[in-house]
This record gives C-alpha cells, structure tokens and sequence, in this order.
C-alpha cells in the first residue's frame, strides 16, 4: 500500500547484481584463463600508463593534484546523496484525508481519515473472531484508500473474516455516504498462533 | 464498481500479493553508500597526502590492473564467489517474489489472506471431519496446494474422502485466487490417546 518505487528497487538489484556478476566473472577469468591473463597483463601496463599520463596533464594550476579526483569525489558525493534520498522515499503514503468533496458551491467538505478509522476500528474491537485489528488509509494514485488490517484467531474461516469486514465497510458507506475504496487483510502471526482456538460456529 | 476502481483493486492485488524488494534494495543501498563514502574519504585524504585510512586509491587501482599476478587460487575464489552474489541478486531483481498469500473474491474491497490462516482453517474442518484432535492435524499452503496431514486416534479409522470433500467443500467457498487443490494425507499409524 505504500508508495514505494518497485521499479527502481528491483532496478537497484539488478544493477548491484550486473556489476558484481562482471566484476567476479572477469576477476575469476583473468586469472584461470590463460588467454584473458596475458591480454590483461598487457593491457594492465598500457592503463596504467594512460591513467598516469592523464592525471598528470589535468593537473590543476597551484594545487598540484588532477581535476579528475575530484570529479570523482564529487561524483561520489552525488551517488551517496541520491542513495539517501532513495531510501528514505520508502514507506511513505500515509493519508489524513478520506473524503475531499467540492462540489457544492459554499466550499469544501473534508473529512478525516480518522474518522473511518475510528468508527471501523470500534465495529471490529467487539468480534471475538479477531486478536487484533488495525485500520489505516494510503493514498494510491491520488485516491483515499482504507487498509483494514485483521489477524484472525485460530481456526477462523478467511471468507468469514472477510465478511465482518465487509459488512462494517458497508456500515460504513452509509455513514459517509460514498465508497472508500478498501483493502481486507487477513493476517495470521504470532498474537494468533498463541491465542485462543475460535469455537465451532 | 467503476473502471477506476477496479484497476485500483488489480494494482493494490498485485502489490500486496508480491514483495517490494524494499528490504534488499535498502540494504545494498546501505552498502553502496559505505563502500562509496570509505573510497571518497581515501581519495580526499590522499590528495591532502596524508596517510590512508585502510587502502590509499593508487594501490587499490594497481592491484586491480595487477590482479592476473596475485595468486591465481585466492582470485578465483573470490571472482565465482562474488559473481555467484551477483548471480542471486540478479534472479531476485528478476523474480515475482511472491508473498505466502492469496486474494479472495470479494465485492466491496480487495482482501487478501495470509496461508497461514487457510491453513488454520482447513485445519479446523479438516479435524472436525476426519474425527481427529486439532493437534493432529497438520495443514500447509502454498501457492497452488494445500497439504493436510491427519494422524488418526489409534482404533478410531479416519475417512480420507469424507476430509478431502470437507476441504474441498472449503476451498471452493472461499474463492481464493489462485485455486489451491486439497490432498489429503492420513498417517499410517495411529496415536494412542490423541
């Protein structure tokens, strides 16, 4: 339900994959295949001296140390912000507007998230079907949405679960007066496995 | 329910059925980020010329370019062994990374179950049917299957088709997507006093 970058995580594995994957391969190569360890040592020497010869014709005036490190610094710099920021887009999505309606011609109407929460959260605190209950609300592309999260005692049916939900949700349409767009999650965890069996219904 | 609505559901189905790969990607985030902040401060300390941290950045760009003269069995290993990490990430970057949970069929909202909680309720029916203690009644999800393993009281026979109809029966109210087929396995040997 969080806004979290699917893309650009699996993007950063896969890159992080790539790079180790050709790094270890050619390390692995340059030392077990005689041909590629021949061609490295020959173009070791030629590298080593074109680097040599670079860095010393980028040589800044008065400083006496080559542009080109510090590029490099600086690029560091910029990889490691961009990580930052890359981590801590992670999570994000909360909402505290449920409702925001302007159609009526004296203003806006908003209602707070908290008050579907609410008004869920006691419907569903009264069933002995649930150890716990836990309602919140994303924002997915822009439109509310309510997450009900229910972990369920031993043995009772998901579609049951599923169900009492569901019935509050319709509750609570008729309170609002519009459709929330909702997600049911029926979990299991550790609260349920050492709790009580549910009885036979 | 509106179009909009329903390509909501599709997009919030997938993404809570599917890992987001958040917890890898932080981690090698991490990781880049020291490994890059420990090559920036040896490269900034180096231009200073005082002496290196732990590797100054022209030795470690000479044992790079001389890598084929270091010993040949210590660099192989540590070659396949990095590219086997690179291999793995890879097929993770590239896998659904499917969560142990199903959607179930539901008109006003998503709802999304964890196995563990079929399970627990096939368990239920499933000892209740075959006249069994819930103890001994083992049953695991996975994407396709749910398994249900009965070790019946000693003396007392269990009736495998009047469990696997009570599972099936199950399985087919909830409406779980994808299906999951029952098979029902009943122990050999019975359990004194179970």
């Amino acid at each position: 339900m969080t806004s979290s970058n699917r893309f650009a995580n699996r993007l950063l594995v896969f890159v992080c994959g790539l790079v180790l994957l050709v790094v270890g391969g050619a390390a692995a190569a340059a030392v077990l295949v005689p041909g590629i360890r021949d061609g490295w040592k020959d173009a070791g020497t030629q590298v080593t001296d074109q680097v040599d010869s670079a860095l010393e014709q980028t040589r800044l005036v008065g400083l006496e140390v080559s542009w080109i490190l510090i590029a490099v610094v600086a690029l560091l710099v910029i990889a490691i912000v961009i990580l930052i920021v890359f981590i801590a887009r992670h999570g994000h999505g909360h909402t505290s507007r449920a409702v925001t309606d302007s159609s009526g011609e004296h203003g806006t109407t908003v209602v707070e998230s908290s008050v579907a929460e609410q008004a869920l959260q006691d419907a569903l605190d009264d069933h002995s079907e649930f150890v716990a209950s836990h309602v919140s609300t994303y924002a997915v592309r822009r439109t509310p949405v309510l997450k009900v999260s229910v972990t369920c005692r031993r043995g009772v049916s998901p579609k049951d679960a599923a169900a009492i939900v569901e019935s509050k949700l319709l509750a609570l349409d008729g309170l609002l007066g519009r459709e929330l767009p909702a997600l049911i999650q029926v979990s299991g965890g550790f609260r349920a496995r050492v709790g009580k069996t549910t009885r036979l219904q | 329910m509106s179009s909009s609505t329903k390509a909501l559901y599709a997009r919030i189905g997938r993404r809570e059925t599917h890992s987001s790969r958040s917890m890898l990607a932080i981690v090698l985030a991490i990781i880049l980020i020291v490994v890059f902040a420990w090559v920036g401060t040896e490269v900034v300390i180096a231009l200073l010329g005082l002496p290196a941290l732990l590797v100054a950045p022209s030795d470690m760009f000479a044992s790079a370019v001389g890598l084929a003269e270091q010993p040949a069995a210590l660099v192989a290993i540590a070659g396949i062994v990095t590219a086997v990490i690179g291999l793995v990430l890879i097929v993770l970057s590239l896998s659904p990374g499917r969560r142990a949970r199903h959607l179930i069929d539901t008109e006003r909202a998503v709802t999304v179950v964890d196995n563990e909680v079929i399970a627990s309720a096939l368990a239920r029916h499933a000892s209740y049917a075959g006249n069994v203690d819930p103890d001994n009644a083992t049953v695991s999800v996975s994407h396709r299957l749910g398994v249900v393993d009965l070790t019946p009281t000693s003396g007392i026979p269990a009736d495998r088709d009047a469990v696997t109809r009570a599972v099936s029966d199950q399985l087919d109210s909830y409406g779980l997507r994808p299906t999951v087929r029952a098979r029902v396995r009943i122990a050999e040997k019975g359990k004194v006093g179970a």
